[in-house]
C-alpha cells in the first residue's frame, strides 16, 4: 500500500528573511544616529556621572596623625570584629611608651568589605575607602601593610549612619 | 561570731546566712553580684569606694553591703531605684578623672569599671569642659607599673601590702581629687607576692610589665590549672592565645592559695612555650637514634622490659603527674626497682597574711604524689645503682650531661621527655612526652590535697602524656593488662593498687582538689 504524504504549502510572505533583516538593520542605523552611552572605560573615565556612593565600601586606608604616624593604637578591636578573620595585628610599644601596631596587615582577599573594623575603631584610624581600581598581578601583593594601607590616598567611606539614614 | 544561721531576704530572694557575714557574700549566695571595687574577700574592708550601696528596709539610709553584717529578718534591696541612682553616681564621680584609653588598656575586656558603667552608668559625661587630672606613670617595681590616671583609689593594693604581705611600702598620697597611690621613698614593690596587687587591680591602673601589650583579654583561653612551681599548688589559671602561654594568674582556692600566687610562680611559664621538644618516638638503630611510629616505639619499649630483669632504676621529675609517675612505676613492677625523685630546693618566701602559704622550698609540685606511687627522695642512690642496672627510665627529668654519663652504662635507657637535650642522643629509647600545660593530670600538693589540671595548650608532634605512653607500653608487655583510655581513668586505676589514691576521681576533686591520705599521715 502506498502511503501517504500531506504536503503544506510553506507561507512564504511570514518567513522571509529580507524583512527580519530589514527590521534589524533598521534597529542599527537608529542607535548609529544617537549619541553613545559607553564609557571607554579604563581609557577614559567620567569624573562627573560615573561617581560612586560615599558610603562605598572598597580596598582599606589607614589614616595617619600630623606626624605621619598611623592613628591605630593596636586596640585589637577590628580583629576580633572582622568576620572574616582578615586583620593581622601584633602590638608594640614604641619609645615614648605608646602603643602602636607593630604588624597591620589586611588581606583583601578574605575581606568581604562589610565596614566593622571602621565602625568599630575608637581612634577614626582604620577605614574602608570608595575605590574599586584594585588589580594587581599578584596574589601576595593583595595583603596590604601598615605602609601601603597608610600610603592610599582615596576617599574614606562615610559609613550608613543610623541618625540619619536617607543621607550621605 | 557564731554558727547560727540568719535569713535574709535580698531582691525578693531568701538566703540563710551564718551571723557576722557581710551582706555582699550574703547576696552572692543569693545569686546577685553587688557591683564594689575595694571589697575583696581576702582583704580587709575599708568601705571606701562606696559603690556597693544597697537598700535595707528600715535603715535611713543607703548601707555599704561589704561591711553591713546580716541580720535576721532584714529586707534588701540591690536593684532598687534609691541603689541604682546612687551606683550611677559614683561611676560619674569615678570617671570625671578616668581617661577612657580603654582601646591601649590592658585590662579592657577584664576591667570592672568598663563593665560596670557598661551595665548601670551614664551613657554620657557632665564634665566635658574640665580637664581631667594628669600624672605621670610610675615604675613600681620589678614588674609592676602604676597608671594614676586609670586609678580609681580603691586601695586593694594599699591593703594587700599592709595586711596580706605585711610589707606596707604602699599608701595614699595627696587627698581629695588629687589623691594618688604613692611608694615610699626609696622603696620598690619587690616582694616575692608583689604580683598579686596587678590582679587585684579592679582598673588597668597597675598592670603586669610582663604581660603588657602582649595580648586582649578576649583573645584569651583559660584553663584551671595547678601551679608546678612548689609543693604548695596553688591554684590558677593557665591563659594562652594561639596555642601560646602568655600570662598565669592565681585562681581562687580558699583551702590552698585563697586568691594568691607568688611571682616565681607567675613567672614561670616561657618553658611551656619552648620550640626546642622531642616531636617523635625515637629508637636506636646502629649508632643513631631514628624517629619512628608510636607503634614501633612501644613494641620497642615492650621488647627490651620482656627480654631483661633485675635491677631498674626509674630517674623521674616531681613535676610529672601523679598519673605518669603511677604508671611508669607500674611498667617496671616486675623488677627490682628503685624509683626517686628529684627536689630542687630554692629559698622559702610565706604571704605573712595568710595562713600556710608560701613558696616553699621545694620547687616542684608533686613530691607527695611520687612518694605515693612508690617514688623516694633518694636521687643520688638511684643515681648511683642506675649505672649497673638493665633498665633506666628517665621520666621528664632533664638530666645534666655528667648524670647522664653515669646513667648510660646501664642496659637499656629509656627516656620519656619533652625537651631535646643533647644528651639523649645517647639514650636508647626516647618518647615524647607532652609537658604539664599538654595534658590532663593530678598533683599531690605538700598538704596532701590531690588537685587537678586540665590542658591548655596542644602537644608538639607526636607528644603524647607519659601516662599513656607508660601504659600503652605495659598493655604490650603484659597480655591482658589494662589500659587507661583517659587521665581519668588512669587515676582511677592507680587507686585499685594504690590505697591512699582509693576512691579518687577527677569529678571527686572538682576545681579545688580534695585531701588524700600521704606518706606523712593525713591530710588536714
Amino acid at each position: 500500500m502506498a502511503i501517504t504524504v500531506k504536503v503544506m504549502k510553506r507561507p512564504t510572505n511570514e518567513i522571509s528573511y529580507v524583512r527580519a533583516a530589514l527590521k534589524g538593520m533598521r534597529l542599527t542605523f537608529k542607535h548609529m544616529l544617537q549619541p553613545s552611552v559607553t564609557m571607554q572605560y579604563p581609557e577614559e573615565k567620567s569624573q562627573d556621572d560615573w561617581t560612586i556612593s560615599q558610603r562605598w565600601r572598597g580596598t582599606h586606608r589607614m589614616l595617619t596623625d600630623e606626624e605621619g604616624r598611623s592613628k591605630c593604637v593596636a586596640c585589637g578591636l577590628c580583629p576580633q570584629i572582622c568576620p572574616a578573620n582578615c586583620i593581622k595585628l601584633v602590638p608594640g610599644e614604641d619609645e615614648n611608651g605608646n602603643r602602636y601596631p607593630l604588624i597591620y596587615e589586611i588581606d583583601e582577599f578574605r575581606c568581604v568589605f562589610c565596614g566593622y573594623c571602621q565602625e568599630v575603631c575608637p581612634e577614626e584610624a582604620i577605614h574602608v575607602g570608595v575605590h574599586y581600581e584594585n588589580a594587581e598581578y599578584e596574589r601576595a601583593r593583595f595583603v596590604y601593610d601598615l605602609e601601603r594601607l597608610q600610603a592610599q590616598t582615596h576617599p574614606v567611606s562615610t559609613l550608613w549612619d543610623p541618625s540619619d539614614p536617607r543621607g550621605e | 561570731m557564731s554558727d547560727a544561721l540568719v535569713t535574709v531576704t535580698i531582691d525578693g530572694i531568701e538566703v540563710q546566712v551564718p551571723q557576722g557575714t557581710p551582706l555582699i557574700e550574703a547576696a552572692k549566695q543569693a545569686g546577685i553580684l553587688v557591683p564594689h571595687y575595694c571589697y575583696h574577700p581576702s582583704l580587709p574592708s575599708p568601705a571606701v569606694c562606696r559603690m556597693c550601696l544597697v537598700e535595707v528596709e528600715k535603715a535611713p539610709k543607703l548601707l555599704p553591703a561589704c561591711v553591713t553584717t546580716v541580720t535576721d529578718g532584714q529586707v534588701v534591696h540591690v536593684n532598687s531605684d534609691a541603689a541604682l541612682k546612687a551606683r550611677e553616681s559614683v561611676l560619674e564621680f569615678l570617671l570625671i578623672n578616668h581617661p577612657l584609653d580603654c582601646p591601649i588598656c590592658d585590662q579592657a575586656g577584664e576591667c570592672e569599671l568598663q563593665d560596670y558603667v557598661f551595665q548601670e552608668g551614664r551613657a554620657a559625661t557632665r564634665y566635658a569642659d574640665y580637664a581631667k587630672r594628669f600624672n605621670p606613670v610610675e615604675d613600681f617595681g620589678p614588674d609592676v607599673l602604676y597608671i594614676p590616671n586609670r586609678c580609681i583609689l580603691c586601695t586593694r593594693c594599699v591593703r594587700f601590702m599592709e595586711a596580706v604581705a605585711e610589707e606596707p611600702v604602699l599608701n595614699v598620697s595627696e587627698r581629695g581629687d588629687r589623691a594618688y597611690i604613692g611608694i615610699f621613698p626609696d622603696a620598690t614593690l619587690d616582694h616575692e607576692w608583689a604580683g598579686n596587687v596587678v590582679d587585684l587591680c579592679p582598673v588597668g591602673s597597675l598592670v603586669s610589665k610582663d604581660f603588657l601589650h602582649k595580648a586582649r583579654a578576649w583573645d584569651l583561653d583559660r584553663t584551671a590549672s595547678i601551679c608546678p612551681g612548689c609543693s604548695q599548688g596553688c591554684n590558677m589559671t593557665i591563659d594562652t592565645r594561639d596555642n601560646v602561654v602568655v600570662r598565669l594568674r592565681p585562681r581562687p582556692n580558699m583551702d590552698v592559695n585563697r586568691h594568691f600566687m607568688c611571682d616565681t610562680g607567675r613567672q614561670d611559664y616561657r618553658w611551656m612555650n619552648r620550640g626546642d621538644r622531642i616531636e617523635a618516638p625515637l629508637i636506636r638503630a646502629g649508632n643513631k637514634l631514628q624517629a619512628v611510629d608510636w607503634a614501633s616505639a612501644l613494641d620497642r619499649v615492650a621488647d627490651t622490659l620482656r627480654g631483661a630483669d633485675g635491677k631498674a632504676v626509674i630517674l623521674a621529675s616531681a613535676r610529672a603527674s601523679t598519673e605518669s609517675l603511677g604508671m611508669t612505676h607500674r611498667l617496671l613492677d616486675g623488677f627490682d626497682l628503685t624509683a626517686a625523685v628529684r627536689v630542687p630546693t630554692g629559698h622559702e618566701a610565706p604571704l605573712a597574711g595568710i595562713a600556710n602559704l608560701a613558696l616553699r622550698e621545694e620547687r616542684t609540685p608533686n613530691v607527695a604524689g611520687a612518694e605515693l606511687t612508690g617514688y623516694t627522695r633518694s636521687w643520688d642512690e638511684a643515681l648511683e645503682l642506675a649505672g649497673s642496672a638493665q633498665v633506666v627510665v628517665v621520666l621528664d627529668e632533664a638530666l645534666t650531661a655528667d648524670e647522664f654519663d653515669r646513667v648510660r652504662a646501664a642496659g637499656t635507657v629509656i627516656v620519656l621527655g619533652t625537651i631535646d637535650h643533647q644528651a639523649y642522643q645517647a639514650a636508647d629509647i626516647v618518647l615524647p612526652i607532652a609537658t604539664m600545660a599538654e595534658e590532663h593530670g593530678s598533683y599531690v600538693n605538700r598538704d596532701g590535697r590531690a588537685q587537678v589540671y586540665r590542658q591548655a595548650k596542644a602537644s608538639p608532634g607526636m607528644a603524647r602524656p607519659a601516662w599513656w605512653v607508660a601504659a600503652e607500653a605495659g598493655g604490650r608487655l603484659a597480655e591482658g593488662r589494662a589500659v587507661p583510655a583517659t587521665a581519668g581513668d588512669a587515676i582511677v586505676m592507680l587507686g585499685q593498687s594504690i590505697p591512699a589514691l582509693a576512691g579518687l576521681t577527677y569529678q571527686s576533686m572538682g576545681f579545688i582538689g580534695r585531701p588524700v591520705a600521704t606518706a606523712s599521715g593525713v591530710a588536714s
